[in-house]
């Protein structure tokens, strides 16, 4: 399979002046470097999905915007379907897409529909190929008459589905999606992932996903490469990682008693706040609904919520393990 | 590594989508039509106080005025200047917006240039509202019982007016272009704001200044934005027309030559250092 990502020893610096102390400071500024992305080295194979993870500040949206064009690296070289990016950036927007879960690429006062024939014209698509796979992406979408309405007044979830269907008019071989998910409810987010994967799977896309949620690796990706620091730390299946770090889940009961004992293999109290009870679970060795089955049965719960572990946790304990080997 | 194929598509030159982001830009400007008549309404507005002053000012004879223009035209000119005015849409708040807000990494993302494109969707915008503050500003005149510009004063005006619409579409250009640089644009616009005060005439024309500070203004953008337009109120002519349209053309390329040159430095600086 060729590769339609090659990454070889990429480096981001930023530099920055900072204030120095005291007045004679102000007029001489010191000089500030970050090392944003560090040396870092991967290939993925044409029709992979592999999410790059990790806490905030780790890299990742930095890689994603070199892998894109719209930022030179300090050092080391990268081919995006073998292109180098940051210097055939026109080239390379034919054939990708990308979808900032922050940004929007649509006009808000318009009907997605306006945006979606503006940018028919941006990437020079001729008229029935676009219209046909608008219609297919419509239908699969559910966007019927969202289409027509203002784009301002879609929910987030609709807006996201207007977002990745423009993102995917023009029909790019490689889909770059920074947090695709942020900020929807669980029926919206399991609609996005399905339709992800499903796109990809059935057009040969690859996939390059940044994410902060669990559940976007778990259930979109087959790789995952994990980075801390601008380092690559981890990069394996995902079946692997799941295995190995992502078989937690953490179940909070709120209770009208101070506090709830449950004893089971696998499961482990947390520290917590009177009437609220965290439990850690490793899904190895105990059954969500059996744990939850038997908080139930103890009776006077309010409330019952179940959380992966936070992302800046598992990606701490990848980290931790990666230095312990 | 092997190269996966190049694309199928055939790559088109800008203009077809420069085309359609004007036609998105007209359809927005109607899509919020209340703001359209309200701005409609403030040109009323401006409209009623400036020619209050300036037939005072004709019926005074002050600074021997009358003997410059007939009585009325003044109105006329300043109706022209507003009318350039009120239409410009805010081009370099949106810069800073997309430029500061990170916004223009999704534009950076798409084959066709974010320059051409805003400013076409500007002109777009500024083109619907030319066609309604025109007509408020005809009913206006109709209505007041003053007298209509004759057909060549509006004939040179619609095209000048157009031009120098375009002319402050990019003045504010490469205001908002200083986002790249500065957290804020509010700087620059005030310049660009004040110089069409003094220089552009937005108020009176710079046939009243003395010689020298005439052929300043004459000769500035600012000029080019609105005086040469307004001045046609005043004195319709074909020589008039076409030194303004001369102006014009020069000031359009210089200030096209400016923008692109700010953008490509300001883009060189988003690859280099990112947004922020």
């Amino acid at each position: 399979m060729s590769s339609a990502v090659s990454v070889q020893q990429l480096t981001k610096r930023y530099s920055f002046s900072r204030p120095g102390k005291g007045l004679a400071g102000a007029f001489a500024p010191e000089r500030v470097t970050i090392e944003a992305v560090s040396d870092i080295s991967f290939e993925i194979a044409a029709g992979e999905r592999v999410a790059i993870i990790g806490p905030n500040g780790a890299g990742k949206s930095t890689t994603l915007k070199m892998l894109c064009g719209i930022l030179e690296p300090t050092a080391g070289e990268a081919r995006v379907l073998g292109l180098v990016p940051w210097r055939e950036r026109k080239a390379l927007a034919y054939r990708i897409g990308v979808v900032f879960g922050q940004r929007s690429q649509l006009w808000g006062e318009l009907p997605a529909r306006e945006s979606f024939a503006l940018l028919r014209r941006v990437y020079d698509q001729d008229a029935a190929v676009f219209a046909r796979r608008l219609g297919e992406l419509s239908e699969r979408f559910g966007l019927g008459e969202l289409m027509d309405q203002p784009v301002h007044r879609l929910s987030l979830g609709q807006r996201m589905r207007c977002e990745i269907t423009a993102s995917l008019l023009h029909g790019p071989s490689l889909l770059f999606l920074d947090e695709p998910t942020i900020g929807l409810d669980v029926t919206a987010k399991a609609a996005i992932r399905d339709f992800i994967r499903e796109h990809a799977r059935d057009h040969q896309e690859t996939v390059l996903l940044t994410s902060h949620d669990t559940r976007d690796i778990e259930l979109v990706c087959d790789r995952v490469i994990v980075v801390d620091e601008g380092r690559i730390v981890v990069d394996q299946p995902t079946d692997q990682l799941r295995r190995t770090f992502l078989a937690r889940k953490l179940i909070i009961l709120r209770s009208q008693a101070p506090s709830l004992t449950i004893e089971m293999a696998g499961v482990a109290a947390r520290p917590s706040e009177p009437h609220t009870t965290v439990l850690e679970v490793d899904t190895r060795a105990a059954r969500i609904d059996q744990v939850i089955a038997k908080a139930l049965a103890l009776g006077g719960i309010d409330d019952i919520t179940i959380e992966d572990p936070p992302m800046e946790e598992v990606v701490h304990e990848i980290y931790a393990a990666a230095r312990r080997r | 590594m092997r190269s996966t194929p190049p694309p199928a598509v055939a790559e088109r030159g800008p203009l077809a989508a420069a085309a359609e982001a004007f036609r998105l830009g007209a359809a927005q400007t109607l899509a919020g039509w209340p703001v359209l008549i309200g701005r409609c309404l403030f040109y009323v507005l401006l409209m009623v106080v400036l020619s209050g002053l300036w037939d005072k000012v004709a019926a005074e004879r002050v600074a021997d005025l009358a003997r410059q223009a007939p009585v009325g035209s003044f109105v006329l000119y300043v109706g022209a200047t507003e009318w350039i005015t009120l239409s410009i849409p805010a081009l370099h708040l949106k810069f800073e917006d997309d430029i500061r807000g990170g916004a223009l990494d999704v534009h950076l993302l798409r084959p066709k240039p974010y320059l051409l494109q805003t400013i076409s969707q500007c002109c777009g915008w500024a083109f619907v509202r030319m066609l309604a503050l025109g007509a408020t500003g005809l009913a206006l005149l109709t209505v007041s019982g003053r007298a209509w510009p004759s057909p060549e004063s509006l004939a040179f005006m619609g095209v000048l007016g157009a031009l120098g619409a375009v002319t402050g579409v990019l003045l504010y250009a490469l205001a908002g272009l200083g986002a790249f640089w500065a957290r804020r644009v509010l700087p620059f616009q005030l310049i660009v704001q004040k110089l069409m005060f003094v220089l552009g005439g937005l108020f009176a024309p710079i046939t009243l200044y003395p010689p020298v500070l005439r052929r300043v203004g004459e000769a500035s953008p600012f000029a080019a934005h609105l005086y040469w337009a307004g001045v046609q109120a005043i004195r319709p002519s074909l020589s008039l027309f076409l030194t303004g349209l001369a102006w014009q053309a020069l000031w359009l390329i210089l200030l096209s030559l400016g923008c692109v040159g700010l953008w490509r430095a300001g883009v060189a600086k988003v690859l280099r250092e990112g947004i922020g």
